[in-house]
Formats: structure tokens, sequence, C-alpha cells
């Protein structure tokens, strides 16, 4: 070992020179994952910082389409300091001027004296919140965000309706302390008094809304011990309880599973990174034959010469880690104040252990992966080959020993990414998908320097010269092909992927979405508004197909008698509350699949129709009796019959329907879809507003574009990921051309030395670079492709089409990359004169 | 056309290495006739492989006129040298210098083919031939002895059949034996050809077999040693 120490430590005198492909291509991939799990980090931290902000108080109780009952209310106020109650619902606001009325969809949070219980509203002009809402004279104040301000043209001081009630906009909501993130809504916010809206008719019995009673616990609640009574006293009620211990869980999950994708994207340009090591380390040591050979000759042994050059290795890898995990520590603090601007969520930027720690472990396990193999052999150079010219070893695989550490070393690397992921099924999908392409594109790099080698011979080729040299160059002993096709494709093949997907998803939800959903989804129709509302839509030319179904909610207790989720487990059916409806006869395009409907004018006990893919996920069967909560009320029914529901199409889909008697006397509004010609839909929306201010119509065009912007702004964060993947292969790809550039000063002198010009020595090279480029793209769009179709099917359940815009995209990415450093690596040695560059090969 | 292949007047080339300034020819007049064959002598570092550069315009002299077969290559642009020397010269190095990633028929055509010659490949078969190593065709340099690869090395400067052959130690590198083959293929190409000859060598056994032996020293031709 001394031994070995001694010899590593001379050959490093010479520094980092011809080293920083590998430093920087492990420094890149450190980097990245560092960065994302710092930047992760700090969000979590940030989350649980604000969590009662976030939530709006230490723990909230929220119910659907119902206030909190005297008894749930007592309750809250027994355990709490002091509690605010919230409604939260989807409305229209409208706005009219000289007879036009203009509307706008809106998310409306109606507050009472209590809020915010922590945070604060920050609106603009400045003012408290209980001035701005307290309004102007007679009529009260709204504030609204400025996305629908600008909607609707309104300024500061002017009218605007909900429902039937008039309100002053008095100001800009600036930050709203409870809405970090968004979450998802249709609407822009709007903030009013609870109290004003007593006379808008939008909070009618049976009407769509949300209630949240936020608490403020005393000093030293116990959260679980809460928690776990208001599931038993409220659960079958539909109390559903939150808290600051997990106050945006939906906001936490989101957050942890963009960085499990991103920490896989980096994963992927680490292990392109780790072709560049491998790359780097061959041609160190291809440099070092002559140094091995010769002190092979002075008696050193194999073991010595491979500890010798591991230590160096070890050492650089250090050096790369500890740059990339400063970099990737760094970048999150520098850019704090930009990230935190751009952010919906707060987060605390610091240095972060443990995603340092994770990071700097891939990197350490990647580095000793990629270089083993080229190390290995460094072992098996002889003595001899001082005298027979400088060949390196031959290409042989490395001896089995070494193949087992590696092997162990991909299974470590492997099991430490799906442990730490927090997505082991993904993360083993992927570490597949990467070990695949890394084989395909061996293969293809094998297939292209065979084929290459082929054309080179070709007679088709003869007198082009410019041709037979590139496939010669790209076909021939030493070529780079194998390297550049591997790091560069693995870096287009995860950009290639990513475009797929995104392509797909955009696609699947711009495009076939829309041909068959409705245009108008209409919700909160009351009873008696359903006859005018069906004469005016129906009587319109425009419109081919109108659904309507009265909507309830409810929770399933229990099934025969048992607790629902004792019998079926934790289905999503029995999580929260379900819409329930109930229909005389099944519609025209109820399918029925097993049992019978209930005969018409049918008054007898409670009958229930269930879907027949959800009925079977929970086990359930014909004459199984279910009970259901219905606003506080529990109904017993048996179900008679299974049917087909399908909730892809965004038409009116129910899990559960009964029979109208089971249902009469509980207080509901309906629901309709409306399928309309897109010219006739503006003045649908406009009659129905006027003529009935309460119900809220959406757009479905609108929504599936809200939907596709959210999508569009995933897929863009991950599009960056991968962009970060590809830089690496290119740091790879500029590696292997600088690498090769003396190499091609030889060559250019020589050729000149035989009589080519310039023009055709700069065809060759760039024709080289075309091949090597135009071969990884292919093989890129093949295998993203590959994994977009799996992604697409499998993961989203999707169809998957292939995009060629994206794949041309990619191919030509990858030639221009290959080209541009071509050339770029090509003027010194086209400027180079001949006698130099000979003279300095004698 | 010019008897003279090879005329140089009063050339200098100086070369910025780094140590600073180093002149290595100094005011060199020379001219080789068609046909002749020259040897140039010389200890190391006298200028040799310098003076063979600057005559086959792979080398640009920082002063004075050098032109081969009437045409001046001091005023010549890169790509006309290169043109030039396509049908005109044939370069063999020391160190053979073939192109790694082509086999050795394809270094010999490459030279052909730059030309336009249509016959390329099978006039590099027939030069291969000449040399001896036809059945060797296919392999790569790598693949070869020493002396193959100067012999393709030869069978490449020759092949384009060019008014002059520049030779610098072509058997340096090489042992003895090999090294006799080598320098009677080179004087049997060029005699078939007709070619002018500028050979390089440091055995004065070689030296005495060609017309003209030229000694430089520190840049400057020899007077002692000069004649023959
Ligand atoms: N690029 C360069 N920059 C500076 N000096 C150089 C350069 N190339 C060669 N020289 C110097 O020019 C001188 C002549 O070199 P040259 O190679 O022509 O000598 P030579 O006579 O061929 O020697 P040898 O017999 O050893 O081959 C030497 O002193 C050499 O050090
Ligand atoms: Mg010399």
């Amino acid at each position: 070992m001394r031994q070995a120490w001694r010899i590593a430590r001379r050959e490093l005198r010479g520094g980092l020179r011809g080293f920083w492909t590998f430093l920087i291509c492990l420094a890149l991939g450190v980097a990245a994952i560092a960065a994302v799990g710092s930047a992760a980090r700090g969000i979590e931290a940030g989350l649980s910082r604000d969590a009662a902000a976030l939530l709006g108080g230490d723990a909230e109780a929220e119910f659907t389409y119902r206030f909190a009952t005297d008894v749930e209310r007592g309750w809250l106020e027994e355990i709490a300091e002091e509690v605010s109650e919230i409604v939260d619902f989807r409305s229209m606001a409208v706005v009219t001027r000289g007879g036009e009325a203009e509307r706008a969809l809106t998310q409306v949070k109606a507050v009472d004296g209590g809020y915010p219980l922590y945070g604060e509203v920050v609106l603009a002009p400045q003012m408290p919140l209980a001035q701005a809402l307290a309004g102007v004279g007679d009529l009260p104040g709204a504030v609204m965000e400025a996305a629908l301000i600008d909607r609707l043209g309104l300024e500061v001081g002017d009218t605007l309706a909900l429902g039937t009630q008039d309100f002053v906009l008095m100001a800009r909501i600036e930050r709203e302390p409870d809405n970090a993130g968004g979450g998802f809504s249709l609407g822009p916010r709007t903030i009013v008094a609870t109290l004003a809206l007593a006379g808008s008719g939008l909070l009618a019995e049976g009407t769509l809304f949300e209630t949240q009673y936020r608490m403020r616990l005393p000093e030293g609640a116990n959260l679980t011990a809460l928690k776990a009574e208001a599931a038993e006293r409220f659960e079958s009620t539909g109390l559903r309880w939150r808290d600051s211990s997990n106050g945006a869980p939906g906001l936490g999950r989101f957050v942890d599973r963009m960085r499990s994708f991103l920490v896989l994207v980096g994963l992927a340009g680490l292990a392109v990174g780790g072709v560049g090591v491998s790359a780097a380390v061959r041609a160190y040591l291809a440099s070092k034959t002559e140094v091995i050979a010769t002190l092979k000759t002075l008696g050193a042994e194999g073991r010595v010469i491979f500890a010798a050059y591991l230590m160096q290795i070890g050492l650089l890898s250090l050096v790369g880690i500890t740059a990339g995990l400063i970099l990737g520590a760094g970048l999150p603090l520098i850019f704090a104040p930009l990230i935190e601007a751009r952010l919906p969520l707060p987060a605390v930027f610091a240095i972060y252990p443990a995603p340092l720690l994770e990071a700097a472990l891939y990197g350490a396990l990647t580095a000793l992966i990629f270089t083993l193999w080229p190390l290995a052999r460094s072992e098996e150079i002889r003595a001899a080959a001082l005298f027979r010219g400088m060949d390196g070893p031959s290409r042989t695989l490395p001896r089995p020993v070494y193949l087992c550490v590696i092997a162990l070393l991909c299974a470590a690397l492997i099991g430490a990414a799906t442990l730490l992921s927090g997505v082991p099924e993904l993360t083993l999908w992927a570490a597949a998908g990467i070990l695949g392409a890394l084989v395909l594109l061996v293969g293809a790099g094998w297939l292209v320097r065979r084929l290459s080698a082929r054309m080179a011979k070709s007679r088709a080729l003869r007198g082009r010269t410019a041709l037979r040299l590139a496939f010669g160059a790209v076909g021939g002993p030493g070529g780079e092909a194998a390297s550049v096709v591997l790091s560069l494709g693995l870096g287009l093949t995860v950009l290639a992927a990513v475009g797929q997907i995104d392509a797909n998803l955009r696609g699947a939800i711009a495009r076939d979405l829309p041909e068959v959903a409705p245009s108008y989804f209409v919700v909160d129709i009351q009873s008696d508004q359903l006859p005018g509302f069906m004469e005016r839509v129906e009587g319109d030319a425009g419109v081919s197909r109108v659904d309507t179904a009265p909507m309830l909610r409810g929770i399933i207790t229990s099934i025969n008698g048992q607790p629902a989720r004792d019998v079926a487990g934790p289905h999503w059916v029995l999580r929260g509350d379900r819409g329930v409806t109930y229909s005389a006869a099944p519609t025209e395009q109820t399918k029925i699949t097993a049992g019978e409907w209930w005969p018409e004018g049918y008054s007898g006990p409670p009958q229930i129709s269930f879907a027949s893919e959800e009925a079977e996920e929970m086990g359930l069967s014909l004459g199984d009796e279910m009970t259901v909560n219905i606003l506080g009320r529990d109904i017993t029914g048996t179900i008679t019959s299974f049917r087909e529901v399908d909730f892809s199409t965004a038409g009116i889909g129910f899990i559960l329907s009964m029979n109208p008697g089971a249902l009469a006397g509980a207080p509901h509004s309906h629901i309709a879809t409306i399928y309309a010609e897109e010219e006739a839909e503006g003045a649908i929306a406009r009659d129905l507003a006027q003529s009935y201010p309460n119900i809220t119509t959406i757009r479905v065009r609108d929504a599936v574009e809200r939907v596709a912007e959210i999508v569009g702004g995933l897929a863009a964060a991950i599009t960056y990921g991968a962009a970060a993947t590809l830089l690496t292969g290119v740091v790879v790809l500029i590696g292997a051309a600088a690498a090769g550039e003396r190499q091609r000063v030889f060559e250019a002198a020589l050729l000149k030395t035989v009589g080519a010009v310039r023009g055709q020595i700069l065809g060759y090279f760039a024709l080289r670079s075309l091949l090597l480029g135009l071969a990884a793209g292919v093989v890129a769009v093949f295998a993203g492709a590959l994994a977009g179709w799996a992604v697409t099917v499998f993961v989203m359940e999707g169809t998957y089409r292939f995009e060629p815009v994206s794949a041309v995209l990619v191919i030509g990415g990858g030639i221009g990359a290959t080209i541009l450093t071509g050339l770029v690596f090509a003027l010194r040695p086209l400027a180079a004169r001949p006698a130099r560059a000979l003279r300095a090969r004698e | 056309m010019s008897e003279t292949a090879l005329d140089l007047k009063d050339v200098c080339l100086s070369l910025d290495g780094n140590a600073g300034r180093v002149e290595i020819l100094r005011d060199l007049t020379l001219q080789v006739e068609r046909g002749e064959t020259v040897g140039l002598v010389g200890p190391s570092g006298s200028g040799k492989s310098s003076l063979l550069m600057v005559m086959g315009g792979l080398e640009r002299a920082t002063s004075g006129q050098v032109s081969a077969l009437g045409r001046d290559l001091s005023a010549a642009g890169e790509d006309a040298l290169a043109r030039f020397r396509r049908t005109h010269m044939g370069v063999v190095f020391q160190s053979f210098h073939l192109i790694g990633t082509m086999t050795a028929l394809e270094n010999v055509a490459t030279p052909l083919e730059l030309a336009g010659h249509r016959d390329a490949f099978d006039r590099a078969l027939q030069e291969l031939e000449a040399v001896g190593l036809r059945d060797r065709a296919d392999h790569y340099p790598k693949q070869m002895s020493g002396g193959e690869q100067q012999r393709v090395a030869l069978a490449r400067a020759a092949a384009p059949r060019p008014d002059i052959l520049l030779a610098d130690e072509p058997t340096g590198n090489l042992d003895g034996t090999t090294g006799a083959m080598i320098m009677d293929l080179l004087f049997d190409l060029r005699e078939r050809h007709g070619s002018t000859l500028v050979l390089v060598t440091h055995a004065p056994e070689l030296a005495a077999r060609c017309d003209r032996v030229i000694r430089l020293v520190d840049g400057r031709i020899d007077a002692a040693g000069g004649g023959a």
C-alpha cells in the first residue's frame, strides 16, 4: 500500500490537467442531485415551519355541502381556544356595464371575523381585511386576486355581483396565508364576509360548498389524541380532520414526488457522467501505458499498480464530489431570493446534510462503478507493451472478481436509490430503463462501428474521400464512437423520453378529451330552477345533448352491518364522501352489467345501483347491504344492480345511485352537463347566469386548459432536469472531442501532406461528427419512445402516440451538438502547419 | 519546363520555441536537378528535417524563395500547396505516419483519391504489390510491423508517381536488414519513375548511394562536406 501511495502521489504531481472531463462530469451529476435534494428539503422545512398558517389553524375540521351541526361545533369550541368558520365554493362573479354583463368563474372564500387565525392577508391598497370586507355604505366589500380583476376589467371601487348580492371591490389580494401552492382551483380567489352572503342565494341547502372550521388550540394540545377523538365521534358524519402535523399533506406529497422524479433524472445524469468518467479514466490509463509497463519492468506487481491508480482516481473523485456538493448546496442558497419570489410555497433555504450525503453516496458509487472497469485492465498491461508498440491492454473482460464487485456496486447504487427515493417501484423501473438504455447504446455504438467499417470499405464510397474517411474514422480502431454514442445518446434518451411523455400528456389533455367532453359543467341548479333550465338549453339548436342529475354527497359507512373499511379495505371510494344521485329509470347511456334496476314507481326499501368496476375491486356482490350517511342521516339500502360508469369523458358519473324514494326529502341541487357547439356556448352561459344568478357554469375547455397549464409546469421542471442530463452528455462530448484534438491535428497534417485541401478535411471532420450525432440521436429517440410508451401506458394509463416533433428535435440536437463540438475542435487541426504536427509525433 | 526540381534561394527559417526564437535554417541556397538524388546529412539538430519540410511546403520559410518544378511555393496558399503535393510530391517519414483508422490499402489509395483518380484503389493495390504487401492490404497499421508500415508509407508516397520524393530517415526506426530492404525499395521506385529524391540520413553508406551529398551544420550548408 505504501508503495502504491508513493506511486500515486508522484503521478498526481502533474496536477489535475487532463482530468477536467472527469471532474465536471462527476461534479455536475452530484450537484444536480444535491441541489434538487436541498431545495426539496428547504421547501419541506418551509412547509412545516408555516404549517399552521398554511392550514389556517393548528387544526381544521372540514365538511362538505353543510355547516357543522351544533353538536359538532360544540365539540370544536370545547377543544379550541378560538374557532374560525370558512365557507369555500365556486361561483360566478358578474359585472354589469351598460347592460352588458361580464362574468368569470371564481373560487369564493367566505370568512368570519376570526379569519385568518394565523398569518396575514396582504391587500393592495393596504388595509386590514376586516375593513375591506366591511365595504362602503350598505354594500359589503370583496377582495379578489389580480387575475380575476384583470379578467373582469375591474377597478377598485367598482361593483360586482355574486349570486344576487352586490359587492364593492375594495382591494387586490397580494397574499393569502392559507393558499400556498393554491391547490387545484379552477378559478381565481374572491374573499367576502360570510354574513354578506345571506342575501345572495348561494349557500342554500343542497348547493355545493365546503365549510372549514379552523382552530387555535391551547399550547401543548395533543393533536394525535384529538384526531383520534374526532375520528371516533364524527367520522361517520363526514367530519374530515387535518392538523398542522400534516398541514398541507397534498403539498408535501407533491414536493416529495417532484423531488423523487428529479432525483431519478439526476441519477440518469450521473450515469451519463459515469460514461464520461469511464472514458476519461480509459484515456488517462492509455496515456500511462508506458509508465505502467515501465513500472512492471521494474518489478511492480499488478496489485500495486491497480491500487496506485485506484488511489489517484479516488482522490480525484473526492475532488469532483466535493465540488459537486458545494455547487449543489450553494446554488439553492445563491438563488434563494429568486426561487422564493417565484415559488408559491414557503421555503427555508439552508445547508441540509441528508440530501448532500445522498448525493455524495450516489456520486461515489457511480465513480467507482465506472472507473473499475478500465482500472481493472491496468493490471493486464504487460511489460512487453513497451516493446510491442503502445497498444494498451487487449479488449478482454476484466477478471471475474472485478465484474462481481462492479455488479455489487450497481446493486448497492440501485438499492440506495430505491430506499431513498420514496418511490421504490418507479426507481426500479427507472434503473431498469437506464440499464436498458446503456445496453442498447453500447450495442448501437458497436453496430455503428461495424457498419461504418463496412461502409468505409464499400466500393460505392471510393472516390468520395471525405465520406470514406469519416466512416473509416468511426469504424476504425481507437475511434471515439462508443463513448460519444453512449454519453450523448443517454443524455438525449432522457430528453427524448421526457419529450415524448410531455407531448403525450399535453396531447391527451388538450386534444382527446374535448372531443367527447361536454362544453359546460353546471352546478347548483335548484330543483325549482330545473324546468326553466332545461327549457332554455334543450330549445337551443346548438345543443346536442344535456344530462342532468340530482347531486348529493354521502359517506359509505358500513357494508352488511360491518364497518365499510373492514370489509372492502382502504379503497378510494371509502375515503371521504362521494357523489350520490337518484333516478327513477336508468338513463340512455346506462349499461347494466348485473342485476336489475328498480321498477318504475318503486317505493319500497332503498335500493342501490353501484359502479361495476369499483364494486369488483371492493368485493361487493348483489344483495349486499350498504349504509350511506347523507347530511348526517344514515340510509341503508340493498345493492340490486351494477352498472358501467366511465369517468374518462368528463360526463356525469356517479358511483352510487338510489331509487328516488330513498333520498326523498334530503335537500339537494342538480348538476348538468351541456354538450353544445362552440358558437352557442357564449349565449347559453350568458342567459343562464342572467336567469339564475346562483348557479355556476364551468367551461370545460377552460378547466382543461387549467389542467394542461399545471401539467405543463410540471413537465417544464422535469425538462430542466433532463436538460441538465444532456449538459453532462455535452461535457462528455466536448471531453471526447478535446481528447481527440491532438489526434486530429496529426491526421489533418498527414492528409495535407498527401494532398488534401482544407475543405476536404473539414468535410471529413463534419461528416464524422454527423455520423456519431445521428447514431446517438436515432438510438435516443428509439429508447426515449420506448420509455415514453411504458410511462404513458403503464404509469398514466393513457394511450401512447409517437410524437415526431420532439423526436426530430432530439435527433437534430444530437447532430447539432456533435457537429458544433466537432467543428470547434477542428479549427486548430485545420490551422496547424503540417510540419509541426508531424514533428510532434516523431 | 524547368530542369530544376527544387530551387531554394536565401532561405531562412526561424521558429519560436519555448526558449525564445531559434534560427534553424540560415540563408540556404541550393538547387536540385530533375532526376537527381541528393543525400542530406549532418549532425542531429542541424536542420535536416526542417529543410525537407520547407522543400515539401509543409513548413513555410521565414524568408527567401522556395520553388519546386518552377513553381513558387513560398507564395502559394495552404490549399494550393496541398494540391501541388497531391500530384508532384511524395513524403516518407522516419516514424511512418500512416493514418491509424485506415487499412494499408486505404492509406495508399488516399492521395490517388484526393487527386481524383477513378481507379485509385486498383492502383493502390498495384503499389502495395510492388512493395510486396498485397496480402496485407486490409490490415490496419497497428497490425503490422515497423518495416511493413514503412513499406506501406513508401507505396503511399510513390503511388501518385510524384516528380519529387522526400524521405526523412526512412530507416531510422528499423533494424539493419529491414532498413536495407526499405532503401532498396526506395531507390528502386525512384529509378522506375525517374523521380527526384532528397534523402535525409545519418548513414554514410546510404548517402554514398546518392548522386550528391549535402552536409548541413547549424542550419548552413557545410562547404567542406559538399560535393561528390
Ligand atoms: N517547433 C520548433 N520550435 C523551435 N525549435 C524547433 C522546432 N522544431 C525543431 N526545432 C529545432 O530546430 C532544430 C533543427 O531541427 P531538425 O529536426 O530540423 O534537425 P535534424 O537535423 O532533423 O535533427 P535529427 O537528425 O535529430 O533529426 C533543432 O535544434 C530543433 O530543436
Ligand atoms: Mg530529423
